[in-house]
């Protein structure tokens, strides 16, 4: 009986999630389907054609061809995503330590004035952003945007991460000092290993907002040399017309890494959000 | 001294010129610089950059492509640049109703360019080109609207009879934008089949109702540029708008199509008439992206009630900044760009050219490939080129004036206000736009 | 048993940590919004660089005070979010409780709940530009083919169903978020309270809605708090599915400061009103945070 529930159930879950998808995998669908199809009237349900050549047409070995670097993006993306992922990590856990392990005057103010600078709407940042960047010289260049981002992610980072550090019982680490560790050295043998679920998480975190983000891409990237996956969306956009199976093409390389790092973090990542996934 | 030099001025003058006429230009000699210029990407103008290494290989010249974005990302850009003071670049592509915003931010090319060279293009897109006077880019390529249907719409005989007996005169591809709305609410058929659609937002609202205010014989404003388009005209052309939208005869969410939509719309089967843009024409005629391709008919724009064809018209160009750093260069690259053979090699795609003789050679080139759909594309949208084409006010507050329009147009059509209440606000904030900006 | 490390008052090291989270803040954010602070004091137009000198006090914010055409968007973003941040946590509540029930296959169910996470909101905002079309759109077909309606139903138009069109892709893309973050708070739900709670002869129900949804609270706000950290990510979706239209309809905040800022070349007064959106970000993130802190207090748990 017990057993029948369960299946119920998950054949429920499952059967709720897949509807919860369904938006999405219609683009994953149409990323197989020639134009006239998608976008039919009366609709065609069943497809007729499936193909690749929305994927031949962005990679140069179709019949027709438009000339989108796709290779460039992809490559900036992943420097850029990862870059400021690593970065963001660090300068994360330096701040979520000081959060957890440390009492010092302001420290309220300090953490909720970090989280308030990340509130700041995009579209607010973008020209004086735009402006200061371009009298640095970093205007289209990776490491702009990689500065951007990082910016954009240590707030959620340190929260997580000071989380998770609170959770770690202190003992532990008095524990290593005491037998003659520095403290130092007790964090990167005792409380870093402990805490690798909640940087794992964040790290998925941080990385989907930069692999995903377009508003401040968009105006701080110019060219191949810096614009990334999400902008190139737009590429596929002329001024009357555009191809949406070609964006939807573009939309599967954009999501397949994604999903990708999702799955295999997948077991940390909830044990990184409990917080207090270590028995304390 | 000065002879010698009044002398090779007239010799390069005169190459140019033949050269012209021969088709292998001499582009000059620019070995070892780098020409820094911002591009309009996107499928359509792809094809054009491929030929870029051609004018490499003449010149000695590096062409460093510093972004390539769709018109809109690239005006932000440009406007990004200009408040940064970063116009750091040569040649940059513009558009005839974008560039009035931009100041003197691009060069004359009436002194860059030889007279001989501008001679060769259609005089009234250079005439589109030119602000106060300065010809600030050089056309690469126009628009204009005309009216495709369904042909087989019109050669059936029971819907021929019906009409008639409905409207009184004969069914046939209409001439006027009155028979137009009898058309399409006859062939309406709400939610499987519509008999017309329009795109309902942002400037390309504001540019379909203005060239009706146009038709109609009314004006945007006045000598004065007191805007003057809640006119009785204004009004008609909205309610044209506003009545198609009541009656169903339009898609119910067209308040929120731009070309994209109303372009495939029309390529989805499910709609009778469709005014849109020269560009489109091959797409249609396509079978791997329409249902309706063999089907395309195409007749000039119609008329308004003062008689005169509607012809909203832009040209995508080429401009070069007053900032650049060797401004023959760029003006070589820019005779290169909208030279003789590139526009041959835009033409065959279904650009339509902006070079007199062009349109000749293109239009031949069709007909000896046997390609009549694209001949008679080509025949109809040259003379609306010629004849039917006018840009909006060549001002630089056309845009924020039509950000204050656009809105009210929608309220009209969904029912928010009425249609001389609308225009009589917008008409309220554009003379707010407009004497702020000094005009009046 | 949570200690802080007892520090000398002259420790720097604390300082030392977070100089590097201060500095990039500082930099990349509080620089630039001071930026844009003097720019909401001009006349500033992005084709005029000389208006960035012209000083004129508050006007740009007195005009935006007395204009309904600024404050109908802002109520109507008010509302977009408010609506928007409590049916998501619904929503992500209800997925949340039914993963929790599942043991076999549950990672695999876990990344389809995140599949909407991967899509960027740019590409969302197509999506469902596409998907809502009133004429060719997957969603209308479908209803027309199943006998639903015989109408061409306009998602994108029609007053209400517009916002709800657009809240519904907003929705789409963000439940995932409070869905994984209620569930890694289910995981660390202690047993015992709810074994004992059972014992007593409490219903499903009452177990729920005594103890184990208290428990999540604090999840709840530190998924909201979260979430309003980064609401203005809709600016995407509305950009590309309405542009704010129709007849300003689904006008939020952020579309009209880009389009005043951008298209319109008017930053200044765009700035102005960027710097009370802002503010507007900064109530809900302090006010959820605040609900943060006191669910924790009230949990007896950090801080």
């Amino acid at each position: 009986m017990k057993r029948v529930r369960g299946m119920v159930l998950w054949v429920a879950t499952f059967l709720l999630m897949v509807v919860m998808c369904v938006p999405g995998l219609w683009v994953i669908l149409s990323a197989f389907r020639p134009n006239r199809e998608i976008l039919a009237k009366p609709p065609v349900w069943v497809p007729e054609t499936l193909t690749l050549d929305n994927f031949g047409k962005i990679f140069g070995w179709g019949a027709e061809q438009i000339a989108i670097p796709v290779g460039s993006y992809f490559l900036n993306s992943m420097v850029i995503a990862l870059t400021s992922t690593v970065i963001a990590l660090g300068i994360g856990m330096a701040g979520g330590y000081a959060f957890a392990r440390f009492r010092f005057r302001g420290k309220n103010s300090v953490f909720l004035g970090l989280m308030l600078l990340r509130t700041v709407p995009g579209i607010a940042l973008s020209l004086p952003v735009f402006m200061l960047w371009s009298r640095l010289g970093i205007i289209d260049t990776k490491l702009g945007l990689i500065i951007v981002y990082v910016s954009l992610n240590v707030p959620f980072t340190i929260w997580l991460i000071d989380g998770f550090f609170r959770q770690i019982p202190l003992s532990l680490s008095e524990a290593a000092q005491v037998d003659g560790c520095t403290r130092w050295q007790a964090f990167w043998k005792i409380e870093f290993p402990l805490a690798k679920s909640g940087i794992a998480s964040a790290g998925v975190f941080a990385f989907l907002t930069s692999w995903n983000e377009f508003a401040l891409a968009s105006q701080l990237t110019r060219s191949t040399d810096s614009k990334t996956l999400p902008v190139g969306l737009l590429d596929f956009t002329a001024q009357f017309t555009i191809d949406w199976a070609g964006m939807c093409a573009m939309a599967v390389i954009i999501i397949v890494p994604a999903l990708i790092l999702t799955f295999l973090v997948q077991k940390h990542l909830i044990a990184g959000l409990t917080f207090g996934g270590v028995k304390g | 001294m000065k002879g010698l030099r009044t002398l090779l001025v007239i010799g390069t003058a005169l190459t140019t010129w033949t050269a012209g006429i021969a088709a292998a230009q001499d582009y000059g000699s620019f070995p070892g610089y780098t020409l820094r210029v911002k591009l309009i990407g996107g499928a359509q103008y792809e094809p054009l950059y491929a030929e870029i290494p051609k004018w490499e290989a003449a010149t000695g010249a590096k062409v460093e492509i510093l972004s390539r974005k769709n018109h809109f990302e690239l005006d932000r850009e440009i406007k990004q640049d200009i408040a940064a003071g970063t116009l750091d670049w040569c040649v940059g592509s513009n558009h005839t109703s974008f560039a009035p915003q931009y100041g003197d931010i691009y060069a004359d090319l009436n002194t860059l360019i030889p007279k001989e060279v501008i001679a060769e293009f259609v005089p009234l897109v250079i005439g589109h080109s030119t602000v106060n006077g300065r010809l600030v880019q050089l056309p690469r390529h126009s628009d204009v609207s005309n009216l495709f249907y369904q042909k087989s719409l019109y050669e059936d005989a029971a819907k021929k009879e019906a009409f008639k007996a409905k409207y009184g005169y004969d069914l046939a591809p209409p001439d006027t934008w009155a028979q137009v709305k009898d058309q399409a609410e006859f062939f309406a058929a709400p939610p499987d089949f519509y008999g017309f659609q329009f795109v309902g937002k942002d400037e390309a609202i504001t540019g379909r109702f203005y060239e009706l205010v146009v038709a109609n014989g009314g004006k945007m404003f006045d000598d004065k540029w007191n805007p003057t388009f809640n006119s009785p005209e204004g009004v008609a052309a909205l309610q044209f708008f506003v009545d198609l939208y009541k009656a169903k005869a339009v898609p119910a969410g067209v308040p929120n199509y731009t070309w994209d939509d109303t372009g495939l719309g029309f390529a989805s089967g499910s709609v009778a008439m469709d005014l849109d843009w020269g560009g489109w024409s091959a797409f249609f005629n396509d079978p791997k992206n329409s249902k309706v391709a063999g089907n395309v008919g195409l007749i000039r724009a119609p008329k308004g009630t003062a008689g005169i064809r509607t012809g909203w018209s832009g040209s995508h160009s080429f401009s070069i900044t007053e900032s650049c750093d060797n401004k023959p260069a760029a003006a070589s690259f820019l005779e290169f760009l909208t030279g003789y053979d590139n526009q041959m090699v835009e033409a065959s795609k279904g650009l339509l050219p902006t070079r007199s003789k062009v349109w000749d050679d293109a239009t031949a080139k069709f007909k000896a490939d046997g390609n009549t759909f694209m001949v008679d594309v080509f025949s109809t949208f040259r003379q609306s080129m010629a004849e039917d084409a006018f840009t909006p006010p060549l001002i630089p507050e056309w845009i924020e004036v039509s950000n204050v329009l656009w809105p009210k147009l929608q309220a009209a059509m969904v029912g928010d206000m009425t249609a001389q209440a609308a225009l009589d606000a917008a008409a309220t904030e554009a003379a707010t736009i407009m004497h702020d900006a000094g005009y009046n | 048993m949570i200690r802080a490390l007892t520090t000398r008052r002259t420790d720097l090291a604390p300082f030392l940590l977070l100089l590097p989270a201060v500095a990039v803040m500082l930099f990349v954010v509080a620089l630039p919004l001071l930026f844009s602070l003097w720019t909401s004091l001009t006349p500033y137009k992005l084709t005029k660089p000389a208006s960035l000198y012209v000083f004129i006090g508050a006007d740009n914010y007195l005009r935006l005070l007395s204009d309904p055409a600024f404050w109908v968007p802002f109520g109507r973003t008010v509302l977009f979010l408010t609506i928007a941040l409590n049916l998501e946590f619904a929503l992500g509540l209800g997925i949340a409780l039914l993963i929790n029930q599942i043991t076999w296959g549950q990672r695999g169910l876990r990344t389809i709940m995140m599949f909407p996470m991967m899509f960027s909101p740019i590409l969302v905002g197509f999506q469902f530009k596409f998907i809502f079309n009133d004429n060719i759109g997957i969603l209308n077909n479908a209803l027309q083919s199943l006998g639903i309606t015989d109408q061409a139903i306009p998602w994108l138009v029609d007053g209400w169903l517009a916002m709800a069109s657009i809240l519904f892709a907003e929705m789409w893309m963000s439940t995932s978020v409070f869905a994984i973050l209620l569930l890694a708070g289910l995981f660390a739900m202690p047993r015992d309270p709810v074994e004992a709670a059972r014992v007593d002869g409490c219903n499903p129900w009452q177990v729920f809605r005594h103890i184990t949804l208290p428990f999540l609270m604090p999840f709840a706000f530190i998924a909201m708090t979260i979430r309003s950290l980064d609401v203005a990510r809709a600016y995407d979706i509305v950009k590309v599915m309405t542009g704010g239209g129709p007849a300003g309809r689904t006008e939020l905040l952020w579309t009209l400061i880009a389009r005043t800022g951008y298209e319109n070349a008017q930053m200044g007064k765009a700035n102005a009103m960027a710097y009370i959106s802002t503010l507007l970000s900064i109530a809900f993130t302090v006010y959820f945070y605040r609900k943060l802190m006191a669910a924790r207090r009230f949990m007896g748990g950090v801080q």
